[in-house]
């Protein structure tokens, strides 16, 4: 069993959470290449060991996240909310802006 | 007439427009059915001038003027008051945000509110929800989100609404889920005596 220890809402069950992949930041649309773009899309390191990984807080505060979890052992070092920091993966309010239900001005980025 | 998810069973009558149970308990633990009760949700900057005219942030709640103001999550508040009294609440709400972009929005009728009361209702509440509901991390006042018999749920311990020496929680979710929910505490309440109860909803007692 994961327990993740949310920024927000403290230390939950990982049932709690959807696990929404590998952190890594969106190539610029406008100078990107395709085979750039595709690693973006695509390619993931999945390494045996520490990585940085996005989870949604589905059950709680309905709010991305960024996790350092080693992932052999599944401890985890580190959580911080998503976004604005620029080291939180995908944008928050770029997410949600698809989302007609989830439209808050504060989307992530508070700690 | 407005009817609330959650099938009424028993003696009832109609207040403000709601048909709802008229049972009374004397059960050493209760679940009743709050869904009635006026609820207003308000999304806005986490820490703006709204947040800061609610007085209260995420995972706290107060009482102010007879309304049940509770942090609900990051930037955003329900606000649980008297039946009837949502359209009142959205105005005073409008009426604090200094111009601040907020969302106000009238829940009444989308959502299921229920009341857990007794000395047992936490170690009811303990068989279905996996967070820790002792009094340092769950105090009076304590609000937060989570799976509650795998429904998420807004979970307020309000223990000014039970009986005097008791703890007490309130409930909040999707309409949709709100018999489930309410059938599943009453399945968990069962070892400790639980019985279903009609709602307060006088003037005097917004939240009970
Ligand atoms: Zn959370």
């Amino acid at each position: 069993m994961i327990v993740i220890p949310c920024p927000h809402c403290s230390v939950r069950n990982a049932s709690e959470f959807r696990h929404v992949g590998e952190a890594g930041s969106r190539p610029d649309p406008a100078t990107v290449t395709p085979e750039q773009w595709r690693a973006y899309l695509y390619e993931r390191s999945n390494p045996a060991g520490w990585t940085t990984e996005t989870w949604f807080h589905t059950v709680g505060c309905r709010r991305y996240i960024t996790v350092e979890r080693h992932t052999v052992t599944n401890e985890i070092r580190a959580a911080r909310p998503a976004g604005r920091d620029g080291r939180g993966g995908r944008e928050p309010a770029e997410v949600l802006s698809t989302r007609a239900d989830s439209g808050s001005p504060d989307a992530g980025g508070q700690a | 007439m407005a009817r609330s998810p959650i099938t009424v069973s028993g003696p009832r009558s109609v207040v403000h427009g709601w048909e709802v149970s008229t049972r009374r308990s004397a059960a050493a633990l209760r679940l009743s059915d709050a869904s009635p009760l006026a609820k207003v949700s308000v999304r806005a900057d986490a820490d703006g001038a709204l947040a800061d005219a609610l007085g209260v942030r995420f995972r706290g709640s107060r009482r102010e003027d007879g309304v049940l103001v509770i942090g609900s999550g990051p930037g955003e508040w329900l606000l649980v008051g008297r039946v009837g009294m949502a359209p009142e609440i959205a105005e005073k709400v409008r009426g604090q945000g200094e111009g601040e972009f907020a969302t106000i929005v009238d829940l009444t009728h989308g959502r299921a509110l229920m009341r857990l009361s007794g000395r047992d209702a936490a170690r009811t509440l303990a068989k279905v929800c996996a967070v820790d509901l002792s009094d340092d991390l769950t105090p009076d006042g304590a609000a937060f989100r989570t799976s509650v018999a795998k429904v998420a749920t807004d979970v307020v311990r309000d223990d000014a609404g039970g009986g005097a020496g008791e703890s007490s929680y309130l409930l909040h979710c999707e309409r949709s889920s709100g018999q489930y929910l309410f059938d599943c505490l009453l399945d968990a309440g069962m070892e400790f005596g639980v019985e279903p109860a009609g709602p307060h909803l006088n003037q005097d007692e917004p939240a009970r």
